[in-house]
């Protein structure tokens, strides 16, 4: 045991995977909603 | 209608693939946690971001109370779901690095607990807009809800001095080595002008749907 973490890539790309889908989807969203507002 | 919203979208993607991109292959990896650290240029951003959108919420409560002007409760309903959107995926981000290097998803230390707390009670506070139809109300009750929930920013932010924290003191590039600056400058931009970005174009539909409610009835010919 070295105290050191090794690997760990998997976390990595999921820490950064979810940041980036989430912030695609709430742009997207933003648009369908403010394109829904205006059809009204 | 202004283009600004879109200049920051472009600007804040184009500053986030910019950092990301130098924090995931440029950065050298951590001497303890490796590259598991690599989480900190997406999580320490986001958590900056995420404590200014709170104190932009508190100043839109705090500015709709005393001048019951509509736009200030546009805006405050934006920025409760940007700081809604934000807090989750601070905890996510969060979880994520934790399980690595704590061993654990979750813990109930000072400084996640705070967090959660004010999660919830925005998630709350966006539950109650969507609850109440009556404009007056609902802006009265979220701005003093808003009000009441961001005592709990203090607490989040001093957590990790106060108490025995399993998470580390707050980062800044002060605080870290010079190779991990500009990933860390890059993506805490591109977050910020992404949320300024998601408050503007929020605040619109806000207030378009204010508008409509806000609206004397049409009357018949």
């Amino acid at each position: 045991m070295t105290g050191v973490i090794t690997g760990g890539w998997n976390f990595v790309v999921a820490a950064y995977s979810i940041t980036g889908v989430a912030l695609i989807v709430y742009t997207v969203s933003l648009f369908t909603r403010s394109r829904h507002d205006h059809s009204h | 209608m202004s283009k600004v919203p879109y200049i920051l979208l472009v600007l804040g993607a184009v500053c986030l693939v910019a950092g990301s991109a130098a924090g995931l292959f440029y950065a050298p990896k951590e001497q303890y946690m490796g590259d598991v650290q690599r989480i900190m240029y997406v999580h320490v951003p986001t958590a900056w971001n995420w404590m200014l959108v709170v104190i932009y919420a508190l100043i839109c409560a705090i500015a709709f109370l005393f001048t019951s002007n509509y736009k200030w409760d546009a805006r405050l309903e934006a920025s409760l779901e940007v700081a809604t959107l934000f807090a989750i995926l601070l905890c996510c981000q969060g979880s994520i690095w934790a399980k690595p290097t704590w061993g654990v998803w979750w813990d109930w230390d000072p400084r996640l607990t705070s967090v959660a707390v004010l999660l919830f009670a925005f998630l709350g506070i966006v539950a109650l807009r969507n609850f109440v139809d009556d404009p007056p109300r609902r802006a009265i009750w979220s701005s003093v809800a808003t009000i009441i929930a961001s005592v709990d920013l203090p607490i989040v932010y001093y957590s990790v001095k106060w108490w025995n924290s399993l998470h580390q003191q707050q980062s800044s590039p002060s605080t870290v080595s010079s190779q991990f600056h500009f990933p860390l400058r890059a993506n805490a931009f591109g977050m910020l002008f992404l949320m300024i970005a998601f408050i503007m174009l929020r605040s619109r539909i806000a207030a378009a749907r204010l508008e409509n409610e806000i609206a004397p009835p049409l009357e018949a010919a």
